[in-house]
């Protein structure tokens, strides 16, 4: 059962837990323009350029119905087959259902991975596993490990200086948190509602009578009496703190930050296309985060935790939406020329329990899911893997979520091997496992 | 039989010690003189085979002085004058093994007179007489043939250079009996240890791929079932017991979700193979079973950076006892202090403090709880500054001191004063208050203040809104809740503005029925409306436990099974709901008759509380009473723990046990005598709340300044310095308005009304939000959350919001009031950090405001950036 809660989306085990930092979590240097220049020194330095991607995560919390939108059994038995259709798409052979006929017309920029599985049914758990990388080793998972998203705007930052390298739209779903790369690793979450008439991201410029000359002398002031020592806190919340001052500085003195968030200055007819609901705009507001420089997006579509009535709600509300969402987004970006450079990344923390249940829903299924990458140099229009005849385990090439992270690391050129050390001073890679899926990357 | 009588004795087989007149020695068996160098293979019988075999001991093989020492060697370095004896301890002093399935671990100890211990296991040479007989790797003993041999330990103490030998007897017998492997003593061990039965796995309620085992194997009958009956005997096929599919999956020669467990011919391989070989049995019913395992040593202290073993033994039914070392699970209850292997190593971090491991086996568990001082204890003008006022000075003192650790100063005033405020009643100080307390010369003015505090109307709206949380005073559907919430929260200030006391305050709640309108505490079970959510929440609420687990099954790391969830449950069988006098509202009635079946058996529950007897089922009784009743008796082990360790945490930042509602036996506290010593005062004054308030500011813990010295700098769980934390959304918020001299409107109330008072957490705010105030949908304090987001800092920056409070409240006021320059900085100061400026903060104002042209705006610009330094969103 799906309850929307304030704009969160609660999926039936009921948290919708914060990310919890109370283990503590050890500050790192944020990303100042310095470290920007110096990172692409290096790099230069070691004779590769720094990676130009982009990452939008599109995240669908709760766990979206394999059977219905990516890996269709019609030969299956009627408990699990459901009702839904396949219809072809223009990749030669593929299916997809019957509800996603926009994004049929844009399989051919996609791959699908229809052999992703793991063992974890639990959604808090694996929603951590998939948006960290690391299972959980407590019983109630506090964001133990950074996610992938504070992983990339940490190693990368943002393309341009004055964004937020990370930002969340609307909410962060949880496990997005940056544990211990620090707090100042933490997304931006936009906090609002991008299909709401008149939406304008809260507090980006200061009231318009703090004129510049005022704001100089404040942050002068601030630097003067803002002198806790940050030894007292072990956590290091109040340095987190110091670094989120300082990058409130940048954003609110670069002009393409006020653009970057400004979806009135997208074209009407941009924005229907993309559909007048959530999930639409904030795919659009995404598009034109990464556009404007910001590393790593998060697209927060929850609901998808389709315990009952899972074909009617897929057929009315998730499928329409995200069908629409989606293949504009993979258009708007190939025809602008930037799919290449942005690399989109489909998955919720596990598939959909083939029988379907007394309720005419379906349940958790880690089993076998589907997962889809597009551009950012992803192969286009491969499939990988395939499941079993009722789309219950994998059949061939059982792929983890490492793997499919693998993957996308290895595009961003980020080094997986590279550790990060923990609040227990332990190094941790930032992945421990998986191997690339070399056939699309 | 399988199982073998281990002795746990200690045997002392060679004390060296170090007397003006030279070398003596106190064998208790002969031995040989100390050589400075042993070549292993030089000192022993040409037939004994020399073994160090660990893999990560680099020295294997070589003479020993070449034995690399880990770091575990600095903590023997002798601290005082009279520490000479030193001697190598090994534990069992006798090895018996019963079958060729059996194996021990032995530690290796050396210790000293002054008390001090290293483990050297893993750092020493083993010479086994007889080769035939066993091999050892590491301490551990695995059997190869029948027969007797003694086992010779060597080592090296690292401080005194010397060599030192230990003897101990390995007796193997029955090698060669193929005995009957029984399903629950042996086959369960290998499906747990492997995680075959595991949560994820096929342990889960649904099973996994058809193929469902009870979690952790905790009912044998069903697994044996489904094993050997289910699947048409493919699981395993005793026609072909190499092609079961209990032995093609685990070793990947048959497709596996959980992919490869173990190697073809690995021990859990010979022995599921052998058990199918026999005839897959389920051995006898009356076979003994685990009554308990005990892990050894239980308290070892171990210094930073280092390493240990642990050895676990099982306790029989019978009497017997079996070393389940290898067979048992392991985990690090603070991996930020320790960690540990599938062996039972034990390796520390660079933290200081108490942690412990659980070990796990057969549905027992043990700790093991480890010490890892800072370093040496400390001189005593470490604590010269500190002067104990009361038990918990003392019993935090005494852990300093075990732990090497100093604390830090007492705080200044100014400093008390604002925290006191915070913590006690959601508050700032106001300027005039920061100044009299200053300027109040007695002794006493610290306790005066903190009376004064408890007796202030904020009190109850602070703690009301802090227990609104708890109880998930909760705000659904709009205007339809509305009245239940008001009411509810009206009834939870007005319970801490009386002080009721806290079992009668827990009991209101427990048992309220009726309607809203005469008992508002019936709110409470509109949210926690369902039997699970009742036993979930009072268990984890009021008595600090989670139990929820055991509603499945059986608890995997406390001792409470479905039954003793049932029995919890049966307390809440007979209440009902109905319509109530107010629209929209339930009421809550208790029938004469209702039970609950347990689950899984069906069988209907007498009520029965945690650990207690079972109740008789009375006809019209409201078991809830009992229920109660048993809860706030004074020798509860759990309700008073619960409630003292909460309230610790809100004062001091961390829980003595931590999470602060994860109560159990392998989540020990990190100060246990300081934490039953507040429970059993608490339940000495009746259960109030105020006193152990009280009890807590007063001590001279949580009066000592954050400011970290060497030796406390990472210390995070006991409390040698104050640990700072940001300021709560609410707190934070009322906060704002303080200093800046606003008022929020909140829709709906009046003006004035603050965001400490707010009944439920559905009244607009974003600021609220953003600074991650509870949504009300658990009982865990978690729910609030003081995690920092860029958002958080853009608001307090940048919004119109910030900006109206600071240019419309007090400033403006003083300016009017042709305050001085000077006059109106120092409000700002005592406004926002409790505190007059510093000498060159009021220079730095002055001439930030006197080279301005607007004098309002400079002083706005000046309360600007105090409210964005962290002094002011942390108490500290």
């Amino acid at each position: 059962m799906i309850q929307v809660t304030n704009g969160r989306y609660r999926c039936c085990d009921g948290m919708t837990r914060r990310s919890v930092l109370k283990a503590g979590v050890l500050a790192f240097g944020g990303l100042s323009l310095a470290d920007l220049l110096r990172i692409e020194s290096r790099a230069k330095s070691e004779g590769r350029s720094p990676s130009d991607l982009s990452v939008i995560l599109i995240w669908q919390g709760g766990g979206p119905s394999h059977l219905d939108m990516w890996d269709l059994k019609p030969n299956a038995p009627s408990e699990f087959r459901g009702t839904f259709n396949p219809i072809a798409s223009n990749l030669a052979g593929f299916e997809v259902g019957e509800h996603m006929p926009r994004i049929a017309r844009v399989c051919d920029k996609l791959s699908v991975i229809r052999s992703a599985t793991h063992p974890d049914s639990g959604h808090e758990s694996a929603t951590h596993f998939l948006l960290t990388g690391y299972p959980p080793t407590n019983d109630i998972p506090a964001n133990e490990a950074p996610s992938y998203g504070s992983i990339v705007g940490k190693e990368l930052g943002a393309k341009q200086p004055g964004l937020p390298p990370y930002v969340a739209v609307p909410r962060a779903p949880r496990s997005s948190a940056a544990a211990y790369l620090g707090v100042e690793h933490n997304p931006f979450e936009i906090m609002g509602d991008p299909n709401n008439e008149g939406f304008r991201v809260r507090n980006l410029v200061p009231p318009h009578e703090i004129s510049l000359e005022r704001l100089g002398g404040r942050r002068e002031l601030l630097s003067r009496f803002d002198t806790i020592r940050r030894d007292a806190d072990a956590s290091g919340a109040i340095e987190g703190m110091d670094k989120f001052s300082r990058k409130v500085f940048e954003m609110t003195t670069s002009p393409a930050v006020r653009e970057a968030f400004d979806l009135r200055k997208e074209d009407p007819r941009m924005r229907d296309r993309y559909g007048r609901h959530t999930w639409g705009q904030s795919t659009l507001l995404a598009r034109r985060l990464v556009e404007s420089g910001v590393r790593f997006v998060t697209v927060d579509t929850g609901g998808w935790d389709t315990h009952g009535n899972n074909f009617e709600e897929l057929k009315r509300n998730h499928l329409p939406r995200f069908d629409q969402s989606f293949s504009a987004l993979i258009d708007d970006l190939d025809q602008r020329g930037r799919l290449e450079s942005t690399l989109v990344l489909v998955w919720g923390e596990f598939g959909r329990t083939p029988r379907i249940n007394q309720t005419a829903g379906r349940d958790h299924w880690p089993n076998v899911f589907s997962v889809v990458m597009a551009g950012g140099g992803i192969k286009r229009g491969v499939v990988v893997g395939s499941s079993d005849a009722r789309a219950e385990f994998p059949k061939d090439r059982p792929i983890s979520p490492q793997d499919i992270l693998a993957t996308m690391y290895r595009k961003l050129g980020i080094d997986v091997e590279k550790a990060y050390v923990n609040e227990a001073d332990r190094p941790v890679q930032i992945l421990n496992q998986g191997k690339p899926i070399d056939e699309i990357s | 039989m399988m199982r073998k009588t281990l002795s746990n004795g200690l045997t002392i087989t060679l004390v060296i010690a170090f007397s003006p007149l030279g070398v003596s020695l106190r064998a208790a068996e002969k031995t040989s003189a100390p050589s400075p160098a042993i070549a292993a293979s030089s000192t022993s019988p040409s037939s004994a085979a020399v073994s160090t075999l660990a893999s990560n001991a680099p020295g294997a093989g070589r003479s020993l002085a070449n034995v690399p020492g880990s770091r575990t060697d600095r903590i023997d370095a002798p601290r005082s004058a009279d520490a000479k004896s030193i001697r190598l301890t090994i534990v069992p002093d006798r090895v018996e093994l019963r079958d060729a399935d059996d194996s021990a671990q032995i530690l290796a100890t050396i210790e000293r007179s002054d008390g001090t211990s290293i483990d050297r296991t893993d750092d020493s040479v083993y010479i086994v007489t007889d080769p035939k007989v066993a091999r050892v790797e590491n301490g551990y003993v695995v059997p190869l043939s029948n027969g007797s041999t003694k086992l010779e330990v060597v080592t090296k103490d690292r401080a005194s250079g010397r060599e030192l030998r230990g003897f101990t007897t390995v007796v193997v017998r029955d090698y060669n009996v193929d005995r009957p492997i029984h399903f629950v003593n042996d086959v369960i061990p290998v499906l747990t240890k492997y995680g075959c039965n595991a949560g994820g796995c096929h342990g889960k309620a649904t099973g996994q791929n058809g193929f469902k085992l009870s979690l952790l194997g905790f009912d044998p009958v069903s697994d044996h079932d489904a094993l050997v009956k289910e699947a048409r005997g493919r699981r395993v096929f005793p026609a072909a017991p190499e092609r079961s599919l209990l032995l093609t999956k685990p070793t990947g020669k048959a497709a596996h979700g959980g992919g490869r467990k173990f190697e073809v011919g690995s021990v859990p391989y010979q022995m599921l193979l052998r058990w199918i070989n026999q005839g897959s049995p389920f051995g006898k019913p009356d076979a003994p079973t685990v009554a308990r395992i005990e892990v050894s040593p239980a308290t070892p202290t171990m210094e930073r950076n280092a390493r240990r073993r642990l050895r676990v033994v099982a306790h029989y039914t019978d009497g017997s006892t079996r070393d389940v070392t290898r067979a048992s699970e392991y985990k690090s209850q603070q991996p930020d202090l320790l960690n540990v292997d599938g062996e039972g190593r034990v390796s520390t971090l660079d933290s200081t403090g108490e942690g412990a491991v659980m070990v796990r086996y057969m549905g027992q568990v043990d700790v093991a709880k480890i010490c890892i001082p800072f370093g040496p204890r400390l001189a005593e003008s470490a604590y010269a500054d500190f002067h104990p006022r009361g038990f918990i000075d003392e019993l935090a003192m005494k852990k300093w001191r075990k732990l090497g650790l100093a604390p830090s100063a007492v705080c200044g005033d100014e400093e008390f004063i604002r925290r006191a405020s915070i913590d006690a009643i959601g508050t700032l100080p106001t300027p005039d208050e920061v100044r009299s307390f200053i300027a109040d010369q007695s002794s006493d003015k610290r306790a005066k203040l903190i009376d004064r505090l408890l007796d202030r109307n904020e009190y109850a709206s602070y703690w009301a809104s802090h227990w609104g949380d708890l109880l998930r005073n909760k705000r659904r559907y709009g205007d339809a809740y509305k009245r239940g919430t008001f009411a509810f929260a009206s009834w939870i200030r007005d319970q801490f503005a009386r002080n009721v006391h806290y079992d009668k305050f827990v009991r209101e709640i427990l048992t309220a029925q009726g309607d809203v309108s005469d008992s508002p505490a019936v709110v409470w079970y509109r949210e926690v409306r369902n039997i699970t959510h009742q036993v979930n929440d009072t268990s984890q609420l009021f008595l600090g436990m989670r139990i929820q687990c055991a509603n499945c099954h059986h608890h995997p790391y406390e001792r409470w099974s479905q039954d003793d969830y049932w029995g919890f449950a049966a307390h809440f069988a007979r209440l009902g709901n109905k319509q109530g006098a107010v629209a929209n509202e339930t009421a809550i009635f208790v029938r004469k008759d209702g039970g609950v079946s347990q689950p899984r058996t069906h069988r209907e529950m007498k009520p029965k509380p945690l650990g207690a007897a079972e109740a008789d089922y009375v006809r019209g009784q409201d078991p809830r009473e009992k229920l109660v009743d048993w809860m706030t008796s004074p020798d509860n082990p759990y309700f008073a723990k619960a409630i003292v360790n909460r309230m610790w945490a809100q004062f001091l930042g961390v829980g003595l046990v931590e999470a602060i509602d994860d109560m159990r036996v392998t989540n020990p506290p990190s100060n246990a005598e300081l934490l039953n010593a507040l429970a059993v005062d608490f339940v000495k004054h009746d259960f109030d709340l105020k006193h152990l308030i009280r009890t807590i500011m007063n001590s001279q813990t949580y009066q000592l300044s954050s400011i970290p010295n060497s030796s406390n700098e990472k210390d995070r769980r006991n409390y040698a310095r104050f640990y700072p934390r940001r300021l709560s959304a609410q707190v934070l918020c009322d906060a704002v308005d303080a200093a800046t001299g606003s008022v929020e409107k909140y829709r709906g109330f009046p003006l004035g009304a603050r965001a400490i008072d707010l009944p439920d957490e559905s009244i607009d705010s974003y600021f609220l939000d953003v600074f991650g105030r509870s949504q009300r949908e658990s009982a865990c304090e978690c729910e609030r959350s003081s995690a920092a987001n860029l958002a958080q800092t853009l608001h307090l920056m940048n919004s119109p919001e910030t900006q109206r409070k600071i240019a419309g409240g007090r400033i403006e006021k003083m300016i009017q009031a042709k305050l001085s320059d000077d006059k109106i900085a120092r409000e700002l100061f005592l406004w926002t950090f409790a505190r007059e400026p510093k000498p060159e903060d009021l220079t730095d104002v002055l001439n930030y405001v006197g080279r301005s042209k607007s004098k309002k705006q400079a002083f706005e610009d000046v309360l600007w950036s105090l409210l964005n330094s962290k002094e002011f969103m942390f108490n500290h």
